[in-house]
C-alpha cells in the first residue's frame, strides 16, 4: 500500500494545499508529517489547522519545539549570526500569530512515530535539530538507523530530498573477558537499511521552487520523490504583507540549492 | 625608460586585474593611481573607495602612489611603469591620447602626469575583451565598513544574496571585508562571470580588537535596495563581546606558539 510522507511545511499554505491535493488525486489515504509546520512562512495558524482538520499523524519539528519551549531550545544549531537573528525575527512573529489552541497542538506532538519497521522523525532519532545530510559518514548514518531499531528511517529538516541505501553494513564486536584467557569476537552483518528524506513542502532548497514529498510502498519498499508546483508568488506576497523579512520571499522564489549549514551538522544540543 | 599609461573601461571590465598582472610582470618600479570617473546620464560612477589601491598595494607592497609621489621623484625611477585607472562607461571617440576626456586631462596635469598611451577596454586589442559590458542605467552604492568585523558564515550568506539579486539587480560588487582572525578578504564579482573572486590579503592584522585597515563595499546595479543592504549588514557584523570571543582563543594560540625567552 502506498503512503505519503511530508515534511517542513513552514507555514506555507499554498504549498501544503497543492501537495495534499496531489496526494489525494492518487488515492493515498495514509499521510505522515515529519514536523516544522511553522516558521519562516506567513500562514502558521492556517497550516496547523489544516493538518489538524485532516487528522494527519505528525511528529514535532525543531521549529514546533522552539515555539513551545522558547528560543533556548537550541540556539547553537544556527549556522550563522545572520541566520540566528533572522530566525529570531521569524520566531517572534510566529509566536505572536499562533493561537493558544494551535500552540497546544504543537506541544502535544511526539518526537517520533513508528509503524512496524518504519520510523518517522523530523531531524534524526537523536534530536529534531540534527541534520542527516545525504553525504553524512556512512557508519554514523547506519548507526542512527540501527540504534533506532528501524529498517527505514524517514526524516526531513535538511529541505533536500534524498533516498540513501546503506548496504553491506557490518559491526565487529570484540569482548575481552578478564576471567578467561581468550578474546570473544563476533561480526554482525546488517541487512540493508534506508534513510528517506522527504525534502520540504514549504521551503524547498533542492534547486527548484517545487514542493517535495515522498511516496513509499510498504509492500515493495519502493520510494518515489515527488515534486509539486504551487503558487509561489502568492506565498511570497503574503510574506511581504505579513512584514516578515523580504529575503524569505526572495529565497522561496528562487528555490536555491544553497543553504547555510552548521559547522557541525550532526551536532546534538545538550541543553 | 619611464612609461605612463591611462587604462580606462566600464565597471567590472577587468581594469584592476589587468593592471595587477601587468605590474607583476614588469621588472622595474610600478606606480598606480585611480581617478574618479564621470557619471553619464543614468549611469552613476562609484566614488573612489580606495579598494583597488589597497588591494594592489597589498599585492605589490613597494607600489608607488602616484597621487603622493612628486614628479621629480618619479623621474628618478628610470624604468617606472605608471598605470592610471579610469572608470569610463563609453568608448572614447578618438584613438589613443586624443581620446582622453579634457576633464581627465586637467586632473592629470594637476598631478603632473602625462600619459604616453591611453588604452580603453573594448576598443584596444591589447586588452582582454571578454568582460566588455555596455550599461544603459547604473546606480552605485558605497558603504564604508571601516573597523567592522564580519561573522564569517554570515558574510558568506550576505555575499551570496547580494550577487544573486536579493537586494536589486547587481551588476558589479567588490569589497574589502575584515574577518575576526585578522584577515582581510578582497571580494570581487561581475555579472558576466560565473563566480566571485575571493582573495585573502597578504597583510594580516593581530586578532586584537578592530583592525585599522580599509574596509568598504561598492555595489553597482539597478533598483538597489540600500536600506535592506545596510540592515542585513548590521545583522552580520560582530559586536565587541562576540569579537572578543572569537579572538581570545587565537591570541592564546599565538602565545603558545611563541616560546618564552
Amino acid at each position: 500500500m502506498n503512503h505519503a510522507i511530508i515534511s517542513c511545511l513552514h507555514a506555507n499554505l499554498p504549498a501544503v494545499e497543492a501537495v495534499l491535493n496531489d496526494i489525494d488525486r492518487q488515492g493515498i489515504n495514509t499521510i505522515t508529517c515529519l514536523g516544522d509546520l511553522v516558521g519562516y512562512g506567513p500562514q502558521p495558524n492556517e497550516v496547523v489547522e489544516l493538518i489538524r482538520k485532516r487528522g494527519i499523524a505528525t511528529c514535532q519539528g525543531c521549529w514546533d519545539e522552539d515555539i513551545i519551549d522558547g528560543l533556548n531550545a537550541c540556539e547553537c544549531s544556527y549556522p550563522s549570526q545572520l541566520a540566528e537573528r533572522r530566525g529570531h525575527l521569524a520566531h517572534q512573529w510566529t509566536d505572536d500569530q499562533l493561537t493558544d489552541e494551535n500552540k497546544s497542538f504543537l506541544a502535544s506532538l511526539p518526537t517520533s512515530l513508528r509503524r512496524d519497521r518504519l520510523l518517522f522523525v523530523h531531524g534524526s532519532p537523536n534530536s529534531q535539530h540534527e541534520y542527516l545530510l545525504p553525504d553524512m559518514d556512512a557508519f554514523a548514518a547506519l548507526e542512527r538507523v540501527e540504534t533506532a531499531g528501524a529498517d527505514i528511517l524517514f526524516c526531513g529538516h535538511t529541505h533536500q530530498p534524498y533516498v540513501r541505501e546503506l548496504r553491506d553494513g557490518s559491526i565487529r564486536v570484540r569482548l575481552q573477558n578478564a576471567d578467561h584467557d581468550c578474546d570473544q569476537g563476533e561480526e554482525l552483518t546488517l541487512p540493508m537499511r534506508k534513510i528517506v528524506n522527504a525534502g520540504s513542502v514549504g521551503e524547498p532548497r533542492h534547486g527548484s521552487t517545487n514542493a517535495t514529498y515522498v511516496i513509499h510502498n510498504d509492500a515493495t519498499d519502493e520510494v518515489e520523490i515527488k515534486e509539486v508546483a504551487y503558487d509561489v508568488a502568492r506565498t511570497c506576497q503574503a510574506i511581504v504583507e505579513a512584514g516578515l523579512p523580504k529575503v524569505f520571499a526572495w529565497r522561496l522564489s528562487h528555490g536555491f540549492e544553497f543553504a547555510e549549514q552548521a559547522e557541525d551538522a550532526s551536532h546534538v544540543c545538550e541543553r | 625608460m619611464s612609461q605612463t599609461w591611462l587604462i580606462s573601461g566600464s565597471p567590472g571590465c577587468g581594469k584592476t586585474s589587468w593592471i595587477l598582472k601587468t605590474m607583476l610582470s614588469h621588472p622595474g618600479a610600478c606606480g598606480y593611481l585611480r581617478l574618479d570617473g564621470h557619471s553619464d546620464i543614468g549611469l552613476e560612477q562609484a566614488s573612489n573607495s580606495g579598494i583597488d589601491q589597497a588591494f594592489l598595494k597589498d599585492q605589490i607592497p613597494q607600489l608607488l602612489d602616484l597621487s603622493e609621489t612628486q614628479h621629480a621623484s618619479r623621474s628618478q625611477q628610470g624604468d617606472l611603469l605608471a598605470l592610471i585607472e579610469l572608470p569610463q562607461f563609453h568608448s572614447p571617440q578618438h584613438a589613443d591620447l586624443a581620446g582622453i576626456d579634457p576633464r581627465i586631462k586637467n586632473q592629470l596635469e594637476a598631478l603632473q602626469l602625462q600619459p604616453d598611451r591611453h588604452l580603453h577596454f573594448g576598443r584596444d586589442h591589447e586588452l582582454p575583451s571578454k568582460d566588455k559590458l555596455e550599461f544603459q542605467k547604473l546606480e552605485s552604492l558605497n558603504l564604508s565598513l571601516n573597523r567592522s568585523v564580519w561573522d564569517p558564515p554570515s558574510l558568506n550568506t550576505f555575499w551570496f544574496e547580494l550577487v544573486n539579486g536579493a537586494y536589486g539587480d547587481v551588476y558589479r560588487a567588490k569589497a574589502l571585508m575584515n574577518l575576526p582572525d585578522g584577515r582581510s578578504m578582497f571580494f570581487n564579482w561581475i555579472v558576466s562571470q560565473e563566480s566571485s573572486q575571493f582573495l585573502p590579503l597578504q597583510e594580516i592584522s593581530d586578532p586584537n580588537g578592530r583592525p585599522a585597515s580599509l574596509s568598504e563595499l561598492v555595489v553597482q546595479g539597478k533598483h538597489l535596495d540600500c536600506l535592506r543592504i545596510q540592515s542585513t549588514i548590521d545583522l552580520c557584523l560582530l559586536n565587541d563581546a562576540v569579537l572578543e570571543m572569537h579572538q581570545m582563543p587565537l591570541r592564546d594560540q599565538q602565545k603558545e606558539a611563541i616560546p618564552s625567552s
